[in-house]
């Protein structure tokens, strides 16, 4: 009979388990910081960015809109509905932190981030007894919400000093396509990424509502081809 | 800017940064929290999966056509190809590192040809 991995082991895994992730999370959280202290925001509310929201889609898509001058409502509303796949995640991990108390619950929700649900599913499949696969969680999330603090001050450190002209702005759509590339696992999610970019390109709408309509008109794209690919 | 209007911009980021943060921290939680209650319906466990492709997409496309807002494919030329090139470097890597890199590269490059 397999014996529960104590806290600890669980928690070192879990840290083994954020190491390769730091190679995408460090030039994610710098330029998050970067972006949001170009935009026009003070040093605390870049930072705050970070520490406050802890999700990086959302806080470049926050600062685009605000860098656009787009309204509060419609600020608010993007990052909303891009972080709405964190309720797919929480949906799935229900069934093994359900049952912990509400303050690991809260901890464990502020530190939900894709890379930290991806992991903990494929941790889950490896072993038997998850009494104590939140603690390999906390070691997964904590490292990367560490790692993505100190990049985040990193940005906001460099991104000032470096010369406008070196376009360095054009790092957010690298680390975007080094993100959504691997995301891609089928045909529906493809078309749904390349029928919303174009959506958001083609699309004109007033108070920068592209993003939103565009994403929703991803989404249906990928449905659409979803289901035309179950009937062919 | 006024002092005014610096203190209004600043109410206004604040506002942003806690209200994002506030219902991103929801979103999160209330599927731990309320298990019992809530079973996503398959439709929208369909429909959610196709939410990060494309947001990222529709992130990532219009700063590679447009400068400032308006639909001036020339002379951003160089940021589309980079990009395409960082897509086959992301696709054949998968490393993130590698596709920023190369990307740059890839930019400063082409600017260099065109310009």
């Amino acid at each position: 009979m397999p014996q529960v991995p104590s806290t600890r082991v669980e928690f070192i895994a879990g840290l083994r388990a954020f190491a390769p992730l730091s190679m995408s999370i460090l030039p994610f959280g710098m330029v998050c910081g970067a972006a949001a202290s170009t935009a026009g925001m003070t040093s605390a509310q870049a930072l705050a960015m970070s520490w406050v929201i802890f999700a990086g889609s959302a806080q470049i898509a926050a600062t685009q809109l605000y860098a656009g001058g787009a309204p509060l409502l419609v600020i608010l509303a993007t990052p909303t509905i891009i972080n709405l796949r964190f309720l797919m995640y929480g949906a799935s991990l229900a069934p093994h932190f359900g049952t912990l108390d509400r303050r690991r619950q809260a901890l464990i929700a502020y530190l939900l981030t894709d890379q930290a649900y991806a992991l903990t599913v494929v941790r889950c499949a490896q072993t038997t007894d998850r009494r104590n696969l939140h603690w390999f969680y906390f070691g997964l999330a904590g490292a990367t919400w560490l790692c993505w603090q100190i990049a985040t001050i990193v940005g906001v450190l460099l991104g000032s000093l470096v010369p406008a002209n070196w376009s360095l702005d054009f790092i957010v759509p690298l680390t975007f396509i080094a993100m959504l590339v691997p995301l891609l696992a089928d045909r529906a999610m493809a078309f749904a990424a390349v029928v919303g970019g174009t959506a958001s390109v083609l699309l004109v709408l007033p108070l920068r509502l592209n993003l939103i309509a565009a994403a929703l008109i991803g989404v249906g794209a990928g449905l659409a081809a979803d289901r035309l690919g179950k009937r062919a | 800017m006024s002092v005014a209007d610096a203190a209004g911009s600043d109410v206004f980021v604040w506002s942003m940064i806690v209200g994002i943060g506030i219902a991103t921290f929801l979103i999160r939680f209330a599927p731990l929290a309320l298990l019992a209650h809530l079973d996503l319906p398959e439709w929208l466990r369909q429909a959610l999966r196709y939410v990060p492709p494309a947001v990222m997409a529709a992130i990532i496309a219009p700063p590679l056509f447009f400068v400032g807002g308006a639909p001036t494919i020339g002379p951003e030329l160089p940021r589309a190809a980079a990009a395409a090139l960082a897509t086959v470097v992301a696709w054949r890597t998968r490393s993130t590192w590698l596709t920023v890199v190369l990307g740059m590269l890839a930019l400063w490059g082409l600017r260099a040809l065109v310009g």
